[in-house]
């Protein structure tokens, strides 16, 4: 008899959906995370003025120097969501001294789920069949219609507000209505679709924010800062839907401040964890009959190699991806000026990829798509104005004219070189042991990002955009998109890949990694919508095998 | 004790003996009363007045407190020394908080027109003390929050 039937690793993204599943499915589940409890009431402060900020946004800047100065490089980082991050002090890791990796953590309840960026897009077999195609790495062990009704299950319960087009490489998923372009945004569409046709296409982005009531939680109400959390459970998180949705079914045992230090062997099976109370530091075994890792890409494959288990292939850690991103354009645009946007957009536009789709372009393989949007400068740009007075008051209400920016996000190919492995000497504040990251774009992601300045530039062109100027920003750090993935990838073969085409184990059948560790390419799409089709899945598969005794 | 002071100084001249026989409402005032004559966490007064001369309405919106936090907790030793060197500056042809209005706005402008780092850096967080306040905001009508988005909004 085990303490429960399923142990899930995590609470964020893939460990909410792991939870909501097996839980649905009638097993008993314990999720351990690693962080504190998040109360919405109390630590969601997304509509906090800023005049009650003590910094008024612009961030406690000795205190992120000396406890957060890798996490305050994400984006989504602020004077108040940085406590959604962990403390680099506590949780320290390693890199070549030349060639930095940031490595965004997020240690609570609800995990980097509620500070994500909420774009979902579906992968078609342009990606999926990418890697055999090129002849690079491993071949994935899924097609797209393996993976098409998961993404169809995930999108009807997070809710996703979106634009069908009818692209073969972007597939139209289960859509709420769509948010709405801005005036300039709707004559860039028009413009780049006289231009280009349907080669290149400018479409609102696809967001996990509601634009109607959903499973009763409130459409989105426009207020900004997603990152701090949302009261009203208007886009997605694991605390807003998955976690209450497990919760629901009476079967959900959810742990924090439970560090997972390593995984049980016993044969070819894992019995149970290893778990370290955060606080008390008392250390504790629990078992289940099957072992979900949901604890992000780095972390599971932490764990892993802190347990010395399911690395036959030696893949373990490597082949860690990123996107990269920096490259693009802005420009501005006459007119509308008797326009303006109100109310805080909480997302932006997209352009799917176009490079290598229908035709081969010489210079990369692979592709980027672009995010980006169209907007007017409010009293920001009087910050740098000259004059003094009534003068520069008056500047303050005053509207700059309509400007565009295009920021391109961009695959970045599996190589196994790119690797964590476990520092000798280094441990966190528990005293387990750390990772030492080594990953540095190849030549192929760095004539991606070239290639952003120049495409951006002419959308903007075709568009009528005065004063383009592509961005002057080198590629971005490794890490730095917070798509980190790749380190325990699935394929079809166990001397090649960790995992199988259900997310499994070859070494130990009853041991599941369903986070970004999966991922066997990167894509130019933003990852989460697939981590978690891929956990739902995965669970269904699971539950499967433990009914037909296969587990 | 400052504050004890006060409470003891108010009651007497309310003529009661003791707070707990003031009725609730007269509590309340009282309460007003103390806030109001509490002086204020004191604010360089040259900040503060350079700073409603940069943007008229910055007393109102409290941005000298702003400011001070700023200097205090936020910019590094080096920073604020350059800044409060700049300050002393501006007293160096007489005391600038003595001048007339239009010679500190002659001051400040030229100063501006100067593009002197320092003075750049007060106009900076003058500029955003009082977009990010109350009073400023309110005032920019950037507060309340819609509750909506409009893409296409008439100006």
């Amino acid at each position: 008899m085990t303490d429960f039937d399923a142990i899930v690793v995590g609470s964020g993204m893939t460990g909410g959906w792991a939870a909501k599943e097996l839980t649905e499915l009638g097993l008993r589940t314990l999720v351990l995370e690693a962080g504190r409890p998040i109360v919405p009431e109390q630590d969601y402060t997304e509509h906090k003025p800023p005049w009650e900020v003590p910094f008024r946004g612009l961030g406690d800047r000795r205190a992120v120097a000396a406890r957060q100065s890798v996490q305050s490089h994400s984006a989504s980082f602020d004077e108040l969501s940085h406590v959604f991050w962990t403390d680099d002090a506590d949780n320290p890791y390693s890199t070549p001294a030349d060639r930095p990796f940031y490595w965004f953590r997020a240690r609570q309840v609800g995990g980097k789920s509620i500070i994500w960026g909420r774009q979902v897009y579906r992968w078609s077999d342009l990606d999926f069949e990418a890697n055999v195609r090129d002849g690079i790495a491993v071949d994935w062990p899924i097609r797209y219609a393996d993976i098409a009704p998961w993404y169809d299950r995930v999108e009807r319960f997070i809710g996703v507000s979106g634009q069908a087009e009818g692209l073969p490489h972007l597939p139209d998923g289960q859509f709420q209505p769509p948010m709405a372009l801005n005036c300039v945004e709707q004559h860039v569409r028009q413009r780049i679709a006289d231009t280009f046709g349907r080669a290149r296409v400018l479409t609102i982005g696809r967001v996990a924010n509601l634009t109607e009531a959903h499973n009763g939680r409130a459409p989105c109400h426009y207020c900004g800062p997603c990152q701090r959390g949302c009261i009203t459970r208007s886009y997605f998180s694991s605390i807003n839907a998955t976690l209450p949705a497990a919760q629901a079914t009476g079967r959900l045992t959810l742990r924090p401040f439970s560090i997972v230090t390593g995984l049980i062997a016993s044969g070819n099976r894992v019995t149970g964890v290893h778990v370290i109370d955060a606080q008390t530091r008392a250390q504790r075994v629990y078992s289940a009959r099957v072992i979900f890792l949901c604890a992000s890409a780095l972390e599971s494959a932490r764990i892993l190699l802190n347990s010395g288990i399911g690395n036959s292939s030696g893949q373990v850690g490597r082949n860690v991806m990123d996107h990269i991103k920096w490259g693009g354009a802005s420009g501005v645009f006459d007119g509308w000026t008797d326009r303006r946007t109100i109310g805080e957009r909480p997302n932006g536009i997209y352009v799917p990829r176009f490079r290598n789709v229908t035709s081969r372009y010489p210079d990369f393989i692979r592709g980027y798509g672009f995010q980006g949007g169209a907007g007017r400068a409010g009293w920001h740009a009087a910050l740098h104005a000259p004059g003094i007075g009534p003068a520069l008051k008056a500047r303050l209400t005053e509207l700059g004219p309509w400007s565009m920016s295009f920021a391109g996000f961009g695959e970045m190919l599996p190589r196994e070189e790119n690797r964590a492995t476990l520092h000798p000497t280094l441990v966190d504040a528990w005293g387990i042991p750390s990772l030492h990251i080594e990953c540095r774009w190849s030549d192929n992601e760095l004539a991606i990002h070239r290639d952003m300045n120049v495409t951006a530039a002419e959308l903007l062109d075709a568009a009528g955009a005065k004063h383009i100027e592509p961005s002057t920003s080198g590629p971005s750090t490794p890490g730095g998109t917070n798509h980190e993935m790749g380190t325990a990838r699935m394929g079809r073969d166990p001397k090649t890949s960790v995992l199988n085409g259900w997310n499994q184990s070859w070494d130990v059948p009853n041991l599941f990694v369903t986070d970004g560790a999966a991922m066997t390419s990167s894509g130019w799409q933003n990852p989460s919508l697939t981590y978690m089709a891929l956990t739902a899945r995965a669970c269904h598969y699971a539950v499967e095998q433990l009914k037909r005794r296969e587990l | 004790m400052e504050r004890r002071e006060l409470i003891r100084w108010l009651v007497a001249t309310a003529g009661v003996q003791s707070i707990k026989a003031l009725a609730p409402e007269d509590l309340l005032a009282l309460g007003r009363d103390v806030h109001r004559h509490l002086p204020a966490r004191r604010v360089n007064p040259t900040i503060a007045i350079a700073a409603e001369r940069i943007l008229p309405g910055a007393t109102d919106a409290n941005v000298g407190a702003f400011i001070d936090k700023m200097l205090t907790d936020w910019h590094t030793p080096e920073e604020r020394e350059r800044l409060l060197t700049g300050l002393r500056e501006l007293d160096s042809h007489g005391n600038f908080l003595d001048k007339s209005e239009v010679d500190q706005i002659a001051i400040l402008t030229a100063l501006d027109e100067s593009n002197a780092d320092w003075f750049a850096r007060l106009k900076y967080l003058t500029i955003y003390g009082y977009c990010t306040s109350e009073v400023g905001m309110r005032e920019l009508k950037l507060w309340p929050l819609p509750w909506r988005y409009d893409g296409c909004a008439p100006v």
